[in-house]
């Protein structure tokens, strides 16, 4: 595995640490929930109404408690996943409400897509779980969104997959779910098996919704992802190290409040922070502040002892173009090679998060592949790989087509892309297609020949009879 | 020699609130036309703003800081303004109320909206996130507001713009306001689906919506 770069030194480290603890203890953070202004009551924290004023001791005692790395569970054990040491976790897009198409169309995005980007998932290599939100399945009522996105991603593939934290009760809807397809509650306390997404809202504020979805989770021993985005210049000081600051400060109250909820429960530090643009006040991910943020991110975590979560194929691009791929080749790499270990948003996302392109998950499907082989590194272990023989077999001036060194070894060592063009001009221009026209074709192929891994009948039909239950209970 | 327009101008291309309140409060204890010191002082200068950023030389903090100056300053103006004082009496170009819906405490979009639309020369009234129909629609009563622009950044919370809509129609007030709706994951459709009177995407396109609606 390759060695993680640092972006910080260890000086810049704990001043940044130090600022973030001093927002916590002198400007202190909001709750809206009130359960939770209990939680900090009940940790002797100083409150004023719903803000809460931590002190740095206790934030470091409570991080402290946050364990250094977990298990993922899937149905399928193969594709159990651990969070933290030096892993690397991809997974789709995550909440985008559109679609954009190949032919620069704009439409609402459906379960359809949901199920679609589900399979795409569970078909690539490259892309270890099949994520949680992949689109906005906007045709279906959004009481029981959260039931009918968990069943696409139990049924469509054997991957790990997240759940809702939109409030308590859908929460525990997912978790619930969860617990049925693993043969019971009890069994994923013991092998946490759900993952969420917690967001902060910057600057230093937590809503009901998020907090609900906080609780049910740490309740149940299932990990979260807590994540802040500062979007700098707006939403949190233009200056980078005030930014990081001020997120860090955010994750760090959020790791500590799910681990007084309870101890060890898993955590991984999140960040999407990144630079506003200053024109127009909009959020713009596809750019080196992003990748700063998410490799600093990292580093926090290990600082910290969690595992990070950060990066992404992330760009501001509206089609599948030059930008779309230089952006996201461009944060995802930084954020693989700097250590972050959950990537949320690796493949599909356009525009800043806001809509899904089949085109571009392949694509990004493409450049995680080529970053999962950077990240491999040398191979120095054996004298076959350090091919002595070989090189004298073969001698000066010689080639190494014909040997059986050769055919052996360049099926594990070379990426092989199954996107990207490598014909000479005149095999290429027979058809003349561009990447996003080849990416449409893929995608298309993909999808027709997947098979979605057997699911056991009685667990199928008892979830589903979890969300006829529930469905009844939520429409009312 | 700068007279006291020119000050006031150079205020807001500045962006100095504190310096347009003193100024404005100085219109007033020496008598100065109210009217004049709105046209070439503040709205030059608001206007010097708009124009700059249209043309990529500005960037958002100037507009946005420029709008708050502007504000603070014609606040301090309000009464003179209101009784009529002045050369040819002073109109804005009429009134918006802009708000968060319930369930939604997002405000950055929300603000930028606010602030290009006071650079244009609007008045708007900011009643703030997680707001309900029923606020949104006292405050356009109050102050006899003529659009009520509602932002959602969450999914979840689009349904309190269509609850909007809702409320006035149940109301019988549907006539009597425009309603606009913008954030991100809201569309041209949705606005469409729940009858809203326009949509915009961006900040400025919902200045040019706006003075659509009031043309």
């Amino acid at each position: 595995m390759l060695p993680k770069f640092d972006v910080l030194t260890d000086e810049q480290i704990n001043k940044i640490h130090k600022n973030s603890m001093r927002i916590l203890k002198e400007i202190g953070i909001e709750f809206s929930y009130d359960p939770v202004i209990e939680i900090f009551k009940k940790h002797g924290q100083r409150v004023e109404g719903h803000r809460v004023f931590l002190e740095p001791d206790f934030v470091e005692e409570m991080v402290e408690k946050a364990p250094a790395q977990f298990t993922l569970h899937a149905r399928n054990p193969e594709h159990n996943l651990v969070c933290g040491d030096g892993n690397t976790i991809y997974m789709p897009g995550y909440g985008a409400p559109f679609i954009y198409d190949a032919d620069g169309g704009k439409r609402d995005a459906t379960m359809a897509d949901y199920d679609n980007f589900v399979k795409l998932a569970g078909a690539s290599k490259n892309i270890h779980m099949t994520g949680g939100t992949v689109v906005e399945p906007t045709d279906v009522p959004d009481d029981i969104r959260h039931l009918k996105m968990a069943y696409s991603h139990i049924t469509n593939s054997d991957k790990c997959f997240m759940g809702s934290s939109s409030g308590y009760e859908f929460a525990r809807d997912s978790i619930e779910m969860t617990a049925i397809l693993h043969g019971g509650l009890d069994v994923i306390k013991e092998k946490p098996a759900l993952i969420c997404l917690i967001n902060s809202v910057t600057p230093l504020k937590y809503d009901d919704r998020m907090l609900g979805g906080l609780m049910a989770y740490a309740e149940t021993g299932q990990p979260m992802v807590i994540a802040s985005l500062v979007m700098a210049g707006s939403t949190g000081p233009a200056t980078m190290a005030g930014a990081l600051s001020l997120q860090n400060a955010e994750v760090l109250a959020g790791i500590t409040l799910a681990q007084c909820i309870n101890p060890g429960t898993p955590v991984v530090y999140g960040s999407t922070s990144t630079a506003s643009d200053m024109s127009t006040g909009s959020l713009s991910i596809g750019n080196p502040e992003n990748a700063l943020f998410a490799s600093a991110s990292a580093q926090l975590s290990r600082f910290y002892g969690v595992p990070c979560r950060g990066g992404g194929g992330l760009s501001d691009a509206k089609t599948v173009d030059a930008q779309a791929g230089y952006e996201s080749m461009m944060v995802l790499f930084a954020a693989s090679t700097t250590g972050v270990n959950f990537v949320l948003h690796t493949a599909g996302i356009l525009q800043y998060y806001m809509a899904m392109s089949y085109e571009k998950f392949m694509v990004d499907d493409e450049i995680a592949g080529m970053v999962l082989r950077y990240l491999k590194g040398f191979d120095c272990d054996s004298d076959e790989k350090m091919a002595f023989d070989v090189i004298k077999t073969v001698g000066p001036g010689g080639h190494f087509l014909t040997q059986k060194h050769t055919r052996k070894n360049f099926k594990t060592e070379f990426f092989r892309p199954a996107l990207s063009d490598r014909q000479s001009f005149d095999a290429w221009a027979k058809d003349g297609l561009d990447t996003n026209q080849r990416a449409k074709a893929r995608w298309q192929e993909v999808l027709a020949n997947y098979t979605a891994p057997e699911l056991d009948a009685d667990v199928k039909a008892k979830i589903e009879a979890f969300i006829e239950k529930r469905t009844k209970e939520l429409i009312k | 020699m700068s007279t006291i327009f020119d000050e006031i101008k150079d205020a807001i291309v500045d962006g100095d609130e504190d310096l347009a309140v003193e100024l404005a409060e100085r219109v007033i204890a020496e008598k100065v036309d109210p009217v004049q010191a709105v046209q070439l002082g503040f709205i030059g200068g608001i206007e010097e703003v708009g124009k700059a950023w249209t043309n990529g030389e500005a960037f958002l903090p100037d507009v946005m800081m420029a709008a708050d100056a502007m504000k603070a300053g014609m606040d301090v103006l309000e009464e003179v303004l209101a009784a009529g004082e002045g050369d040819g009496g002073y109109e804005d170009k009429g009134k918006i109320v802009l708000g968060t819906v319930e369930g939604d405490i997002h405000d950055i979009g929300k603000n930028i909206v606010g602030a290009l639309l006071t650079s244009a020369g609007f008045k708007v009234y900011d009643i703030g996130i997680d707001q309900k129909a029923e606020e949104f629609v006292a405050k356009a009563d109050e102050v006899g507001a003529k659009i009520i622009a509602a932002s959602a950044l969450l999914t979840t919370t689009m349904k309190s713009q269509k609850t909007l809509v809702e409320y006035l129609n149940d109301n019988n007030l549907r006539d009597k306001y425009k309603i606009i709706i913008g954030g991100g994951p809201t569309s041209a459709k949705w606005g469409e689906d729940i009858g809203a009177d326009g949509w915009a995407e961006t900040a400025d396109e919902a200045v040019e919506l706006c003075k659509q609606l009031l043309a």
